[in-house]
């Protein structure tokens, strides 16, 4: 069983091992999310004691950074330093609205203590940590009733011996206290980073922990006997153990399910390079899958300013929902989005008092939406959208049915250039890649807009909307670590990279141990950051096997480079900057029902009048998503209802359903 | 102008949109493969222009320096090479004379071709971490001329053809102290100019030539008829200024005025700098471009919405007097410019645009401050030569309803990152000593000024090395508006806790240092808005539970007494009767603290009774920070802008607040 918690829609994700087959459920988060996961449960009609393995993606930790709802934290750091995660790198997100800052920072600066000692950037020690002066920091954090610590000590990272002696002396004065130290958390060079990432850490552990242990407790109670698994940011899961120690690992949880079950219905269908295209309400998520391996960042965070450093799914958000607003700008220019009218009052067709014309009144208009959602759940008021959509085609001079056609234009522009932004920028042809489109808008508008980026195919999951609950089940438990190595290519021997790479992994394999991980299923897959001599940012190279030989390395990243940037300097030196392993406990994973496809047509439910791309209102034949089997085949234009979506095909196009009930979607005429 | 777009309004967006996208593209391409730490912190610009070399889009996320100014770069190479530009060429410059900014920031351009016509411009402009000269880094403060500040390139072919022209490379490297790393940052921003070429070819398969060139000059329409619809709704009138540099160090002390006029009349705005001081014996006088550029920077921060691009510039009317601070010409020395000139256009302009749209008022910001230390590095056997170049966050200026933000980058590029100290100390002798918020340092106001930080350093094993630093306002201190007070002086201090101290001031060069050397700096914080005596009690007691306000600062600035409860617990409260007996005190006697005379405030200062922060907020009296030394003629000038910019806003007569 997986559970997404969002933060409208709890969802449920059932995956039956003996009959194959799944069962989803959706019921409204609740303001204890546990109890959200309970209703979910019964929902589904699942039984606690049935239930083998339960895994949970939460927007719990994202949340509470973004509000600030955590406990008071206190951060410990060498004297002269207690403002480096304010003073950050300086810059703003926004550079020219002088009334717009970055937030403050996750401590406060009255909560901010330094302690004598230092260590020089080659891990020599500068000071000693004075003691005595530890202990008198320790007696005000006491005081406080502070009961998690971020301890940041300089270069910690090439030297982890002082941020030690400070746990150990915290563990004497403040038992029960929750520390995090730097070089634990993140042994990396470049203090902001390294600094903000433990102070993420510091204010989440307890907090998501605790969060978790409620969790585990309760489904303990309610009969369930195996492990409470919580999807990390990186893209795996890990056990409420772990969880307390590294509550920051969870701060992209939420975003991160929907990223790897579109990654993996995509490799399930075959394809290999896929873009992950999830649009809800308000947003639409977008992740990347290459060679079967959805990608990750490092560089990212919750709020601009405070890197957290952890791996993490690397998902794009934009303002581009089936709820983003059109409007004219002061030049009469027509845009769309960023801003939304949200679920409440929502696009004005709910005729729940929203006024402003969204994407979703204009594809009513446009009759890619029908007038009543299936299942009878929602009566979309067409009048009121024509009304909405009438306040940008006056102004422009549009009747009501071109507004609509121009405010999907747009907002497909948007969405194919965010995209485009997304490949591009790492070397990568749309045109190698399929669109995963999912989420509740994702599917109205995915075949136009893999039409704008000349990508081929779309492929609509069975499930849309509830796509990222089943992504929980589809992970693997992951620990990622790492270990700076700054040395010229040519000054280091492959033995000296072989033997840090098994240091590594013999923390590694240590952390897989302890999570009751069995030896047979761990796997381990090392990485080696590389740029060149005088570059800022690396590249992570594969290592496959033992390292024999430096030269194959550096042919590799000259490979690399030229790909994703176009060019390469084979006559400079390169650098080795970090090794990476990654820890991977394999776990049992459902296997999706397959069904040999038998090719067929099927018959439409209905007709209705849609207007797709330039051109008038054409008949457009309905079917009903439950009601197509694999192998049906359709011929465009067509429109698919289901409970949770809506799927256009347009003319020219053509649909098929696979044997994992998957509508693919052939663009025709991409270019 | 047309006054109607012709494209439909769908695919105006879209291509406006995908223009957008490409110039990002382009950013994306130098981060992740220059070698400048420059360039990496974000010291670069990237630009679509025309054919006739107008701005057509610019980066969303590009250093403020380098607008309004990529369009005289590019209008410079179709110049020089009129008739003469082929497919495959890409072209270098950083001609600070015809409208380049500096001689560190070069500008690689590629024209696109569609057959055998040219149809658009694609420039990437990057600050390389030095382009020769006699000191490291090209910063000479001594330079009164530009020969021997570093290399000058005209405009000039690094591509013929698609022939890299390897010879003319190799003239440019070969002149500078780190040639692999140039060549390098050359590599990537001529990457990113072809990583634009092709998205724009790309734009012309799918929208078509004639299309895509009527977007061009649409999308520069659209900007200039969004900000003319803007400038329209605001009130016409006159509204005048002046801000100053220190001084001219080859001259008499005094502060050196550039004086702003601006004029709205109906959907345009006229900036007038007649008045402005002659050109001053050192590098911080701005060239055309920059002079030009500080205005466009100043204005945009107004209209944070509307894009950039030449359609702006349209909309804005500039005189700057030649052979003045604010466009000097060949051969003066420019290379400062951004610490100077440049940056007192922008807060001038802050102020004027701060009476004119009070509810987006902006009192003076912090601009940079940029230190450099050069030499050999002994840790290793070779003595590698190391450059330890440093700049530094500090505090914007106190807004209407609302604090400065603190420790944030300086106006001129406010994408423009600090570098990770762990990162400097592996790679040169210095080690940071400190790296923090200094107290106090925010100007006094209703809503104060953001606080500055103070970062310095001890020299280890190092051979050779010497220290210089471009930067400004020791003495034209960054100040308050609506009755707001100015913050700190900047200024670098060599051994301060030594008996042999020295305060080396806001600008020196070639100063030579040595192991066991200690430096640090402070960065100033943002003037005040507004009078302090009206800041609300808990507002300072809140600053006092942080350290951004201490204890005898809360009273000093604000009137306000804070007594502790319980420091531990950092509880503090306000005493509400011993406020009100301070406030009233301070307005009573401000005035006359204006007058008091300076001559003796410096010798009390000499005798360590009274601190810099009283001496300038109080009595307006402007000394050498090092020696105590009093400079008559700068504390003229400064009293004088005190008693033109902020007592006016005083109420010292009613006990309000």
């Amino acid at each position: 069983m997986a559970v997404d918690i969002g933060g409208t829609f709890t969802d449920v994700c059932v995956f039956d091992d003996g009959s194959g087959t799944t069962r989803v459920g959706k019921v409204s988060s609740t303001e204890d999310p546990i109890d959200a996961v309970f209703d979910g449960i019964r929902a589904v009609g699942v039984e606690m004691g049935e239930i083998g393995l339960f895994s949970h993606g939460t927007t719990v930790a994202t949340n509470a950074l973004i509000t600030r709802s955590f406990p008071r934290a206190a951060m410990i750091t060498t004297k002269g330093f207690r403002d480096v995660i304010e003073i950050r790198r300086g810059t703003k997100q926004d550079l020219w609205d002088a009334y717009k800052d970055v937030a403050p920072p996750y401590i406060r600066r009255r909560d901010r203590f330094e302690v004598s000692e230092r260590v020089d950037y080659s891990g020599r020690e500068l000071e000693p940590v004075d003691e005595e002066e530890l202990r008198r920091v320790a007696h005000l954090i006491r005081r406080r009733g502070i009961e998690t610590v971020a301890v940041c000590l300089v270069n910690s990272h090439a030297n982890p011996g002082h941020e030690e002696r400070v746990k150990e002396i915290l563990g004497e004065e403040l038992p029960g206290v929750s520390v995090s130290t730097s070089s634990e958390v993140l042994p990396e060079i470049f203090e902001h980073e390294r600094f903000s990432t433990t102070v993420a850490n510091a204010v989440l552990s307890p907090l998501v922990g605790g969060y978790a242990r409620r969790l585990a407790e309760r489904m303990k109670e309610g009969g369930y006997r195996g492990d409470v698994l919580l999807l990390h940011s990186g893209g795996g899961v890990m056990t409420t153990e772990a969880v307390e120690r590294l509550g920051g690992r969870l701060a992209s949880s939420g975003l991160a399910a929907g990223a790897i079950a579109c990654g993996h219905i995509a490799r399930l269908a075959g394809y290999e390079n896929a873009v992950g295209f999830d649009m809800g309400g308000t947003s639409a998520d977008i992740s990347v899958m290459v060679d079967g391996e959805t990608r990750v960042t490092n560089d990212w965070y919750v709020e601009y300013g405070y890197p957290i450093r952890f791996p993490s799914v690397e998902v794009l958000t934009i303002g581009a929902g089936g709820g983003s607003i059109a409007w004219i700008d002061a030049a009469g220019s027509l845009r769309n989005g960023p801003q939304s009218a949200g679920s409440n009052p929502g696009p004005a067709c709910y005729g729940l008092g929203g006024e402003e014309p969204t994407n979703t009144d204009a594809n009513l208009v446009l009759g890619r939406l029908g007038a009543e959602l299936i299942g009878g759940a929602m009566t979309l008021d067409r009048e009121k959208a024509e009304g909405a959509i009438g306040k940008v085609g006056g102004p422009l001079g549009l009747d009501t049915v071109e507004a609509a056609r121009a405010v999907v234009q747009v907002a497909n522009a948007n969405s194919a250039d965010a995209i485009r932004l997304a490949l591009i920028r790492r070397g990568h042809d749309p045109r190698d890649f399929a669109l995963v489109a999912f989420g509740g808008a994702g599917p109205l508008h995915g075949a136009e807009l893999a039409r704008e980026l000349s990508i081929p195919t779309v492929l609509v999951p069975l499930n849309p909307g509830i796509t990222s609950a089943l992504g929980c089940l589809l992970v693997d438990v992951r620990h990622d670590f790492s270990e700076m190595r700054l040395v010229p290519a040519d000054e280091t021997e492959p033995p000296e990279i072989e033997a840090r790479f098994q240091a590594l992994e013999g923390e590694a394999r240590e952390r897989l141990r302890a999570e009751g991980i069995g030896e047979e299923d761990v796997r381990l897959v090392r990485s080696v950051d590389m740029r060149y001599l005088g570059q800022w940012r690396s590249l992570e190279i594969p290592v496959e096997g033992e390292v024999a030989s430096l030269d194959a390395l550096t042919a590799r990243f000259h490979e690399e480079h030229e790909r994703q940037h176009t060019y390469k300097r084979e006559g400079q030196p390169v650098e080795i900057y970090g090794l990476r392993v990654a820890a991977i406990g394999t776990i049992p994973k459902p296997e999706l029902p397959y069904e040999e496809p038998q090719e067929h047509e099927p018959e439409p439910e209905n007709y209705r009048e849609v207007v797709f791309g330039d051109g008038e209102a054409l008949r457009t034949a309905v079917y009903r998503r439950d009601g197509l089997r694999p192998g049906a085949r359709i011929d465009g234009p067509a429109i698919v209802e289901q409970l949770d979506s809506t799927v256009v095909v347009p003319p020219g196009d053509g649909a098929e359903v696979d044997g994992y009930s998957n509508i693919l979607v052939h663009v025709g005429g991409a270019k | 102008m047309t006054e109607k777009q012709t494209l439909d309004p769908v695919t105006f967006e879209v291509l406006k949109n995908a223009l957008t996208t490409v110039v990002d593209e382009m950013a994306e391409q130098i981060l992740r493969t220059c070698h400048s730490f420059v360039i990496w912190a974000r010291d670069f610009s990237n630009a679509i222009c025309d054919a006739e070399g107008n701005t057509v889009m610019q980066g969303t996320q590009d250093i403020a320096v380098h607008v309004g100014t990529l369009h005289f770069t590019a209008k410079a190479v179709i110049e020089a090479f009129e008739g003469d530009i082929h497919p495959g060429d890409v072209f270098a410059i950083n001609d600070p004379y015809v409208g380049g900014t500096h001689f560190n920031d070069v500008r690689i351009i590629r024209p696109v071709f569609v057959g055998d016509e040219l149809i658009a411009f694609a420039q990437s402009a990057g600050h390389w971490a030095d382009v020769g000269g006699t000191v490291p880094g090209s910063f000479d403060i001594s330079a009164k001329a530009h020969f021997g500040e570093g290399l000058r390139i005209p405009a000039i072919r690094i591509w013929d053809r698609g022939h890299y022209r390897q010879d003319v490379v190799n003239l440019l490297t070969s002149n500078t102290r780190a040639p692999g790393d140039v060549e390098g940052d050359l590599l990537a921003q001529a990457e990113a100019t072809k990583v634009a070429e092709r998205e724009i070819l790309r734009l012309v398969e799918k929208y078509g030539k004639g299309t895509l060139l009527t977007a061009f000059a649409e999308v520069q329409d659209y900007v200039e008829r969004l900000t003319r619809r803007r400038v329209s709704e605001l009130p016409d009138g006159t509204w005048e200024t002046e801000d100053y540099i220190d001084g001219d160090p080859s001259a008499e002390e005094g502060l050196i005025p550039i004086k702003v006029k601006m004029t709205i009349r109906e959907d345009q705005i006229l900036y007038d700098l007649s008045g402005s001081h002659p050109v001053i014996g050192t590098f911080l006088n701005a060239g055309m471009g920059t002079g030009f550029s500080g205005i466009v920077a100043g204005t945009k921060t107004f209209f944070p919405e509307v894009p950039l691009n030449s359609g702006f510039y349209r909309v804005i009317d500039a005189n700057l007097p030649e052979n003045t601070v604010v466009n000097a010409p060949w051969p003066t020395a420019v290379t400062g410019f951004c610490s100077g000139a440049y940056e007192k256009i922008m807060n001038a302009l802050f102020e004027l645009w701060s009476r004119v749209m009070p509810e987006r008022a902006l009192a003076c910001c912090f601009n940079l401050e940029y230190l450099l230390i050069g030499g050999r590095d002994r840790r290793t056997e070779d003595a590698p030569f190391f450059m330890w170049y440093d700049w530094m966050v500090g505090g914007w200026g106190g807004r209407n309803g609302k604090d400065g933000s603190n420790a944030t980058s300086p106006v001129f590029g406010v994408g423009l990152a600090v570098q990770p100290f762990e990162g400097q100390e592996r790679l040169s002798p210095v080690v940071t000593s400190a790296h923090h918020i200094v107290a106090d340092s925010g100007g006094p106001g209703r809503f104060r000024g953001g606080c500055g930080v103070e970062k310095g350093g001890t020299l280890t094993q190092l051979d050779d090395t010497v220290m210089s630093y471009c930067c400004d306002r020791a003495r034209s201190i960054t100040w308050g508006i609506e009755g707001g007070l100015p913050s700190i002086p900047h200024g670098v201090w060599l051994n301060k806790e030594r008996p042999q101290g020295q305060f080396l001031g806001a600008v020196f060069s070639n100063v030579e240092v040595g192991e066991g050397d200690e430096f640090t700096r402070p960065s100033a914080g943002g003037g005040g808005y507004g009078d302090p005596l009206l800041r609300d009690p808990e507002a300072v007691r809140e600053d006092v539970a942080d350290g951004y306000v201490t204890v005898e600062g809360a009273r000093r600035d604000y009137g306000v007494v804070v007594r502790e409860v319980d420091a531990e617990l950092a509880e503090w409260e306000v005493d509400e009767g011993a406020t009100r007996k301070e406030r009233a005190e301070i307005r009573e006697k401000r005035l006359s603290w204006l007058e008091e005379d300076p001559e003796a405030l410096a010798a009390r200062y000499r005798g360590g009774e009274v601190g810099t922060s009283e001496l300038i907020r109080r009595h307006g009296v402007i000394l050498d920070w090092g020696t105590g030394e009093l400079l008559p003629k700068t504390t003229e000038g400064f009293r004088a802008m005190l008693q033109r910019r902020t007592v006016p806003h005083w109420q010292n007569g009613s006990p309000r607040g």
